[in-house]
């Protein structure tokens, strides 16, 4: 027992490093920014003594605000979408792969883009879609059209290059709860009868639901609160909320609003977060009842 | 087992067609960068006609990038050892304390990662206007380990549930204490995942943008930084050829903790 209450002070003494750190460079600037976004700023951009909700109401009242929240909320849950779909063919092919081989080469696709730079994986998309790069330069070669059509600088764009951002953190949870499903379940549904269609809807969908999940979960809160991508594909003028935010801290310098923005989008991040993850809760529950 | 019927097998190529179309698309871009990067007209163009090295001694011999180098390097040399010592301290920590409220605690820890990334930025830059941290390096390598030491706590987890705690009872019924324990027995049995870890958070610290973009200056710009003013403000097809770069530094970090704890591991 002594050895137990050493070890646990060990321990404890281990832990400490990381929770201070965090606490220091991470939770106090949070609150720090919680207070501010409730300061009021005079015409000059300086941080007022006195406390109100005028940045909230600020945000809440301005068109254009309002319109940025829904829209940042609606990229995001195209790009889950838009990645569910595509993770689960490439997950799939992942699991199944007949050689070892081959599963390792899938693996180094889809793992080396997440250790590449974003600057440099959304400058590719540039150089794709831009008017004098490589797609419109093909399409115009090969006279399916006479001038550069112009991809870039809108919505698609950005959806485009966030889907093939995100895609790896997608399909990895997936392949996993491909991998744990029981390898017997399947073929015990085809020896009952029942087609691979509807084995795939009956067995081996509901054990991957989990797995797509935790996807949605990374690829929505990341979707959400990135700005670079949209800054370099969508161009400054697209209604999201993190450039929003950006602009306000950037160029007009108004950072009681920026943390009123900032606390916003955290909120609507941690609220469809949560939700997914109160389905998980829910359904693995389910599954193991 | 059944015969596979006709539908069945078309099912199979469908599967199969879809799954590797995903795959390409995900390859095409880092493909075309190394295209253009070594061909010697300033826009791209498939399939490619002439092969050369010219942008690359272009970003050679341009002081700005070297420069750049110069500061990316020196952080990824002060933010990798500290995020380490961090991470494996705290995963380990995790992995053996178990207390009411554990699971708060590590979802604080790996919480860097779910927060948004402009929210941390100008949490960043708020904190070290305050601090008069502004314009160091030090608020670069604040900000790069708080995203980087999460990777760390994850792949150190791996490799301390992988370990059998009967090993580190052992050694202390032979009369050692838990620090000698810890650096005799438990730590070289958890190298691969601290290597894992320290590869995974030198890479993210090398390409890291969302923070440093916030508090860099212009004494402290990093390579992604640099790059993203170059994309933003003209088309320098320069930047082709620093693609390369990290995209081969990617490659060699996959190899190195593929070798250490393994790819389908780390995610």
């Amino acid at each position: 027992m002594r050895i137990k209450k050493k070890n646990q002070r060990f321990h404890w003494f281990m832990l400490l490093p990381a929770c201070l750190f965090l606490v220091v460079f991470l939770l106090a600037p949070l609150v720090m920014m919680f207070v501010l976004s409730f300061r009021d700023v005079d015409s000059m951009m300086n941080t007022l003594q006195s406390y109100s909700l005028s940045q909230y109401l600020h945000v809440f009242t301005t068109d254009a605000y309002v319109k940025a929240i829904g829209s940042t909320v609606w990229v995001a849950l195209q790009t889950t979408v838009i990645c569910l779909l595509m993770a689960y063919p490439a997950a799939y092919v992942l699991v199944k792969a007949p050689h070892p081989r081959l599963r390792a080469f899938f693996y180094i696709l889809l793992v080396s883009p997440l250790l590449t730079s974003v600057v440099i994986r959304t400058f590719a998309w540039i150089v794709l879609l831009s008017q004098n790069g490589l797609i419109n330069g093909m399409l115009i070669d090969l006279h399916l059209i006479e001038k550069p059509l112009s991809m870039l600088w809108n919505m698609n764009a950005v959806i485009i290059a966030y889907v093939q951002v995100m895609l790896p953190f997608a399909v990895l949870p997936i392949a996993t709860s491909l991998t744990d499903m029981d390898r017997h379940l399947r073929p015990a549904s085809m020896s009952l009868g029942a087609g691979r269609i509807r084995t795939f809807f009956h067995v081996t969908l509901p054990l991957t639901i989990p797995g797509m999940i935790t996807g949605a979960i990374i690829v929505f809160s990341l979707a959400a609160g990135s700005y670079i991508t949209p800054l370099l594909v969508g161009g400054r003028m697209q209604p999201l909320l993190p450039l929003s935010i950006y602009q306000q801290v950037m160029q007009v310098y108004n950072l009681p609003l920026a943390a009123a923005m900032s606390f916003t989008l955290l909120i609507c991040v941690l609220a469809v977060v949560s939700l997914l993850s109160y389905l998980l809760k829910r359904w693995e529950a389910r599954m193991h009842a | 087992m059944r015969k596979k019927s006709i539908s069945d097998r078309l099912l199979s190529v469908l599967i199969w067609t879809a799954g590797s179309l995903v795959y390409l698309f995900l390859t095409v871009p880092v493909l075309v960068i190394v295209l253009s990067a070594f061909s010697p007209n300033a826009f791209p163009e498939f399939p490619p006609t002439s092969f050369s090295v010219r942008w690359f001694h272009e970003v050679v011999s341009n002081p700005e990038w070297m420069e750049s180098l110069r500061i990316s390097v020196i952080l990824l040399l002060i933010v990798t050892p500290l995020t380490v010592l961090l991470g494996t301290m705290a995963s380990y920590a995790l992995a053996r304390l178990s207390f009411k409220g554990k699971e708060a605690v590590q979802a604080f820890i790996l919480s860097p990662l779910m927060i948004p990334q402009v929210v941390l930025g100008i949490a960043m830059l708020y904190l070290f206007t305050a601090m008069g941290f502004t314009g160091s390096l030090w608020a670069l390598v604040i900000g790069h380990v708080i995203i980087g030491f999460p990777y760390v706590v994850r792949t150190v987890g791996v490799s301390v549930s992988n370990l059998d705690p009967r090993l580190e009872l052992a050694s202390m019924n032979l009369g050692a204490g838990p620090i000698r324990t810890f650096f005799r027995v438990t730590l070289p049995l958890i190298k691969p995942g601290i290597i894992a870890g320290g590869v995974f958070s030198a890479v993210t610290s090398f390409g890291e943008i969302s923070i440093s973009l916030f508090v860099s200056s212009p004494q402290t710009i990093t390579i992604p930084v640099r790059t993203f003013n170059y994309i933003e403000q003209t088309f320098d097809p320069s930047v082709n050829a620093i693609s390369v770069i990290f995209i081969i530094i990617s490659i060699i970090a996959l190899l190195i903790i593929e070798k250490t704890i393994g790819l389908s591991k780390v995610m």
